[in-house]
């Protein structure tokens, strides 16, 4: 990593529709590598990410990011412009600025690199719910950014999908801040050097990779049976 | 039957007098239609994404609009456009300028009010994506102009089909003065009080098959967008 980033919670309080999401919750990640995430559902792991993302604000706490507009996100409900593949993949730089030619280069490449150039000029919102999802992942890596936050990214992923996925973020963990939410214990073994659990609301423990394999049947007994 | 065989003859002559009512009312209306556009597109597109004090109260004072009376329009024009009103100076009452004016006022209300309301629909559908970019209020607006260009087309030409229908503000403000702002509708109206049916029935002939036409381009439409919007 070139500048360490940081990302910290700091007291948060979250409040939706009544409901008490987040109560003076802190966490830090600002470790290097791959955090990844665990927790039941309705732990509010997907709130997190968009809070860390800026899409939520919190009621009360601090949010203390040093890379606000280097943020990639792949949400766990994708949403895609009534516009094909391309045009999706490309929005993030054009927002930017970037110039057209520069858009199509960069897309195509990426689109060549994970295999779905083919599917390029297809209706982005018609697509199959894996391959939506592996394109709402190549759309958040497109203009390579230093903190990547994606959430559930190979829930509905086939096996090369998947394999695709996770190569590239172990390629790319040394260069970049990863902050994964998973259901996938195997997943989280494979990937996390942070391994993180958070249950109602409340972060409950922390484990290096070591530990946490080391640890799997106790943590698997204490947090989720 | 006598009328209706009347007015048919009288459109498949290609009457001179008959065509320049129809070319003059499409001039007027397209014009008003073109500038309703440009104005009403971008009010609507930054009403639907921009959440500001007293949103609510123009979404209802434009839909408020939509019933003014064009007869109303009319009068108030006159009043100021006429030599001694404020806007006496421009020296426009009387010719088609004004009558564009005049449509212009009644068809924006139409045409914002029907836009907001579909522009927010693909807002809302939006919402978190365009938070996840930091997309940029103009970025935004584009976007959404660019995806519901289908949609609007549609609500465009709503303002269109009332525009060229439209006869109380006209006939004040433009004073269907023979071969420089007589247009269809006013016409009707005149040939009717004066006993001619079969010109006020040719025109009305006219100006169904025009609305027709209309609704067959919103239909074309509509279903290309169905392949092509990637909705």
């Amino acid at each position: 990593m070139i500048k360490k980033v940081k990302i910290e919670l700091k007291n948060i309080f979250l409040k939706l529709d009544k409901n008490h999401i987040f109560k003076n919750f802190s966490l830090d990640f600002s470790t290097e590598g791959i955090s990844v995430v665990l927790g039941a559902n309705g732990s509010g792991k997907t709130i997190l990410t968009k809070i860390i993302k800026g899409i939520l604000k919190v009621n009360k706490g601090k949010i203390l990011i040093n890379r606000k507009n280097a943020i990639g996100y792949a949400p766990q409900k994708v949403v895609f412009l009534r516009r094909n593949v391309f045009d999706n993949v490309a929005f993030p730089l054009r927002v930017k600025g970037d110039s057209e030619f520069h858009v199509k280069k960069k897309v195509n490449f990426l689109l060549k690199e994970f295999d779905v150039f083919d599917k390029r000029f297809l209706s982005a919102r018609s697509l199959s719910a894996g391959n939506a999802q592996y394109i709402s992942f190549i759309r958040a890596i497109i203009d390579d950014p230093e903190v990547l936050i994606l959430d559930e990214p190979c829930s509905n992923l086939d096996e090369v999908y998947r394999k695709k996925v996770e190569l590239y973020l172990k390629k790319n963990k040394k260069k970049k801040k990863i902050i994964m939410i998973t259901h996938d214990f195997l997943q989280a073994k494979r990937l996390g050097d942070q391994i993180l659990i958070i249950e109602k609301g409340e972060f409950k423990a922390k484990f290096t990779k070591n530990k946490f394999v080391k640890n799997e049947k106790s943590i698997i007994n204490n947090f989720f049976s | 039957m006598e009328i209706l065989y009347q007015s048919i003859n009288l459109i498949f002559s290609f009457d001179q007098n008959l065509y320049e009512i129809i070319f003059l009312s499409l001039k007027v209306s397209l014009n008003a239609l073109l500038f309703s556009t440009i104005i009403a597109l971008p009010i609507s597109a930054f009403v639907a994404v921009k959440n500001f004090y007293g949103k609510k109260v123009l979404k209802l004072f434009f839909n408020s609009l939509m019933a003014l009376p064009p007869v109303f329009v009319g009068l108030i024009l006159y009043i100021l456009f006429s030599k001694s009103g404020p806007f006496g100076f421009f020296e426009i009452l009387y010719t088609p300028q004004i009558m564009i004016i005049a449509q212009i006022i009644i068809i924006l209300p139409i045409i914002i009010s029907i836009s907001i309301e579909t522009l927010e629909i693909i807002n809302k559908e939006y919402e978190d994506f365009f938070l996840m970019f930091n997309t940029t209020l103009k970025k935004k607006i584009l976007t959404l102009l660019w995806d519901a260009r289908f949609s609007l087309v549609t609500c465009i030409l709503s303002g269109l089909g009332r525009a060229l229908s439209e006869v109380g503000a006209i006939i004040i403000v433009g004073g269907n003065i023979i071969h420089y702002t007589r247009v269809m509708t006013t016409t009707i109206a005149l040939e009717t009080s004066r006993g001619n049916l079969s010109l006020a029935m040719s025109l009305g002939i006219i100006l169904i098959v025009i609305a027709l036409i209309l609704n067959s381009i919103a239909l074309i439409i509509k279903n290309f967008s169905i392949k092509n919007s990637y909705d």
